[in-house]
């Protein structure tokens, strides 16, 4: 039973939860100056003879937000003893593979970062014989073997360490596009290399949240990879990508529906929305720009959906989804912004995803009529799931304590969100804000 | 004009982002404020579709076109906002603004001291605005906008009485049926956009019209007739037509006020409003109008029979609304445009009339002699007379189960979903190898 005296105050009382929330906070100002005083022409380049990093406006854009979502997501779960100095290994790795400009550098930071929930995996299976783990294991390893061999090929041809826009078209052969395609799909968490996600969304730890952090790696290794000549690779592979991609968004959004675990649920709801980035970058370049903006919306509002999920998960005992919860009546604040989050994602009028479910649809379209038509049924399935997860969590009858005033967030505890929430509606309103500077 | 046409579409605009931004800053607004805050909104908003409506009248009901700058404009990717003030879509705006400005006023008194006053005029509001972008928009895209408005308010106050777990689940049957039809007016408008290189309808006639269409680069006879058939399915679950009629009723959990605005005035009417704005359109495909009117025919049949197996008022209320719309599809269907939007304004007001007096209709039975006094005695019927016995049962016992319309929904379900429902069985398993593998691997020895 919860009681008033649980809610987490704002106060940190280990030295270094207050060490990570300041680093991510001074670095997402840093990125976002960074990303606003960029012309969107230029971009500095840092190498030596192997690693190369580029801090231009892409990078910069991806690198802000990647902090700013991680400063919401993790905030629920800034007194969690899981959030140790590992944690700041996971920062460093994750900005190493949003700047990284070459596949050598995109390898030893990508392999650094999974790397880390990799040992708690086999920590966790060697204390624990009941402990998952296993698919995420194998299917990174198998990856793992990919990358080494993709990066093995660049080497022999000489763009290893070469800047991934410097690689010519010709490079792109059948090995090298199925390499590529295994890495960013797996990495993504699509279709048919899917299957670790289930491994690590089972509790609320922060390696676990991390992982669908992780899967934005797929979306940067294709920006920087395969997206510079993506039309001169043949067209079935493109097909293929861009069908497994609406599959992939279809096929969570049908495994959410019949999910009854909690953070599973949001969980699958997430990675169906996110599977749609790929979808729009693969169109044309109208769902390109929808795409970027998508990737904004998942990683805020999606961020602060999961954010507040774990809040009431950890305040609650609440783990399947086979009743109805009725938390509305204990948090009414946090489930009016659960609600407007969740439909500011599904593509409802004047919230962000509208304009990016029209950028996208309409790309699609354009290209392909009938895969288009996929979408949108990706699109209805995902608004089903969200209202799904939202109406068994927060409404009906509910056997929680009636202290409404005590269990709700505070006025402070909402700031963020509602800025987060304020800017999905104003991008929504004025979409030609964010458009206009999201070229590069 | 214009001035009025901007006043109607920013007023609810500004009144909703007022009621929005108070929650948010937690200043509450008392009862009092927010019921004569609506009250003048909505006089307001009849004045200016009055004054719209006899304009456009005065004007030799021309339509007007207004074109506002692109919502989004991506490269040559534009959303315009463009819009049309015509008889069909002013006289739509003048009864949503009566209907609601009548509603406003009675759930001042039906929902006094209620918890939900707040949500309940601020999803009423969001309404409004739905409703008046639908009547004025020129595109299926911004049609798209309002009618997506309209479905989430119409969700969210169906579950108005959230701390009961039935309106709850009822709700989840509405997103389900207007999700799943909401796919068909995003994609009409898609393919519009793939095939025409438009979404306006206004120019999507004058293009059915130009015999060298094909020659043009536009689609085949078969895309277009689909484009047709997408707005016919986007058009079926907000008027609870056939087989997406079963929700209807169960959405009469929601406040009486919302039932009578929704399910028996306007939401249930947005159906054959987009279906009177596409008549240009299915005019040049017959096939069209021939789904148009069995459907129509098929579901007044329907409503028609299991409405009469109902008890509540309510619920034969619903059942009575979907059957007259069914007929007012059909109207459409044989070409009676004029009389179909006749009969569209008629059957709304009459609906919100009976479904405002369904609260109290047990005292009228029991205190008002009057009632009682007309209660005629029932004469047999045709159907009765020729319809033999036994198949009148029959008849009967399926209309009493809704003619298994659920059931045989939730079979179209499970068949469909069935192959990924068998690979996460097969998913479970493979993941349990997996972590068996690694289990022996990494197993302290």
């Amino acid at each position: 039973m919860t009681t008033s005296r649980d809610i987490p105050n704002f106060k940190v009382s280990h030295a270094w939860q207050n060490t990570i929330f300041s680093l991510l906070a001074m670095l997402g100002l840093f990125f976002l100056t960074s990303f606003f005083m960029n012309n969107g022409v230029s971009s500095s380049i840092v190498s030596n003879s192997f690693f190369e990093f580029s801090f231009d406006k892409f990078s910069l854009f991806l690198a802000s937000i990647f902090c700013v979502s991680l400063f919401i997501g993790l905030y629920p779960v800034r007194e969690d003893n899981d959030v140790t100095k590992a944690f700041l290994f996971y920062i460093l790795g994750g900005l190493g593979i949003i700047l990284s400009n070459n596949l050598l550098t995109f390898f030893v930071f990508w392999s650094f970062q999974r790397s880390l929930p990799a040992f708690r995996f086999i920590r966790g299976i060697r204390n624990d014989s009941t402990s998952g783990g296993g698919t995420y294991l194998i299917q990174h390893f198998i990856t793992f073997i990919c990358l080494i061999a993709l990066v093995a090929l660049a080497s022999f041809n000489g763009f290893a360490s070469v800047s991934f826009s410097q690689i010519p078209a010709d490079f792109f052969t059948w090995p090298v596009l199925i390499l590529a395609f295994i890495i960013i799909y797996e990495s993504h968490g699509i279709f048919p290399f899917h299957s670790w996600i289930h491994d690590m969304v089972g509790n609320l730890n922060w390696y676990k949240i991390s992982s669908i952090f992780l899967a934005r790696a797929g979306v940067l290794l294709f920006v920087k990879f395969l997206l510079p000549t993506i039309d001169q690779h043949p067209d079935f592979f493109k097909i293929t990508l861009l069908s497994l991609s609406i599959f992939s968004s279809v096929y969570w959004s049908i495994r959410g529906i019949f999910e009854t675990n909690v953070a599973k649920t949001t969980t699958y709801f997430y990675v169906a929305q996110s599977s749609l980035i790929l979808t729009g970058l693969l169109s044309d370049m109208t769902a390109t720009r929808g795409a970027y903006l998508q990737i904004m919306v998942i990683s805020l509002s999606g961020t602060s959906l999961w954010s507040l999920m774990s809040y009431v998960q950890r305040h609650t005992s609440i783990k399947r989804l086979n009743q109805f919860y009725g938390l509305a009546q204990s948090y009414p604040k946090l489930a009016t912004l659960f609600c407007l989050f969740g439909f500011s994602m599904i593509g409802t009028p004047l919230g962000a995803a509208f304009v990016v479910e029209d950028l996208v649809i309409n790309g699609l379209l354009d290209q392909h009529p009938f895969l288009g038509l996929g979408h949108i049924l990706a699109t209805c399935l995902n608004g089903i799931l969200f209202f799904l997860v939202f109406s068994k969590l927060f409404l009906g009858h509910t056997s929680y304590p009636q202290k409404i005033k005590d269990l709700d967030m505070s006025l402070s505890q909402m700031i963020p969100y509602v800025l987060v929430l304020f800017l999905m509606f104003v991008i929504g309103i004025m979409p030609s804000l964010f458009l206009e500077n999201i070229k590069w | 004009m214009e001035f009025l046409f901007l006043c109607l579409m920013l007023i609810p605009f500004v009144w909703i982002c007022f009621l929005g931004l108070s929650f948010f800053i937690r200043f509450n607004l008392s009862e009092f404020f927010l019921s004569e805050g609506s009250k003048w909104i909505s006089v307001i908003m009849s004045a200016l579709s009055l004054s719209l409506s006899v304009l456009v009248i005065m004007n030799r009901s021309q339509p007007l076109h207004f074109d506002y700058p692109s919502w989004i404009q991506v490269g040559d990717y534009e959303f315009k906002s463009r819009f049309i003030v015509d008889l069909l879509g002013s006289t739509y705006a003048l009864l949503t603004s009566l209907l609601i400005g009548i509603i406003f006023r009675f759930s001042r008194n039906y929902l006094h001291k209620e918890e939900g006053y707040f949500r309940f005029i601020f999803l009423l509001s969001t309404l409004m605005l739905g409703l008046m972008i639908v009547s004025f928009a020129r595109s299926l895209d911004l049609i798209f906008v309002g009618w997506e408005l309209v479905g989430t308010t119409s969700v969210l106050l169906i579950g108005y009485f959230y701390r009961q777990v039935q309106p709850v689940r009822h709700s989840i049957k509405a997103v389900i049926s207007y999700r799943f039809c909401d796919m068909g007016i995003l994609a009409a408008g898609a393919w519009a956009h793939h095939y025409m290189h438009t979404t306006d309808f206004t120019v999507l006639h004058e293009l059915l019209s130009d015999p060298h269409l094909h020659e043009s680069g536009h689609g085949g006879s078969i895309a277009l007739t689909f484009i047709g058939v997408f707005v016919i399915w986007g058009a079926l679950a907000k008027s609870g037509q056939l087989p997406f009629s079963s929700w209807l009723p169960a959405a009469m959990e929601g406040p009486t006020p919302s039932s009578a605005i929704f399910y028996g005035a306007l939401s249930v009417h947005l159906g054959p409003f987009l279906l009177l704005r596409f008549y240009d359109y299915f005019h040049h495909f017959p096939i069209l109008l021939w789904i148009i009117g069995i459907i129509g025919a098929t579901t007044a049949i329907y409503a028609s029979a299991v409405g009469r197996t109902r008890s509540d008022a309510k619920t034969m209320l619903a059942y009575a609304t979907i059957s007259q719309v069914g007929v007012i599809w059909v109207e459409i269907a044989l070409g009676f445009t004029q009389f179909a939007l006749f009969h569209l304004l008629a059957h709304a007001s009459m609906r919100t009339w009976q479904f405002l007096r369904s609260a109290s209709l047990i005292q009228d039975f029991v205190e008002n002699p009057v009632v009682l006094q007309h209660q005629k005695v029932q004469r047999s019927t045709s159907f009765e007379k020729y319809v033999p016995k036994a198949l009148r049962k029959r008849i009967f016992i399926h209309a009493l189960h809704g003619f298994h319309l659920d059931y045989i929904n939730l079979k179209i379900i499970n068949f469909l979903s069935w192959p990924l429902r068998s690979y996460f069985e097969f998913e479970k398993k493979w993941l349990g190898l997996n972590n068996t593998i690694v289990k022996f691997i990494f197993k302290k020895r």
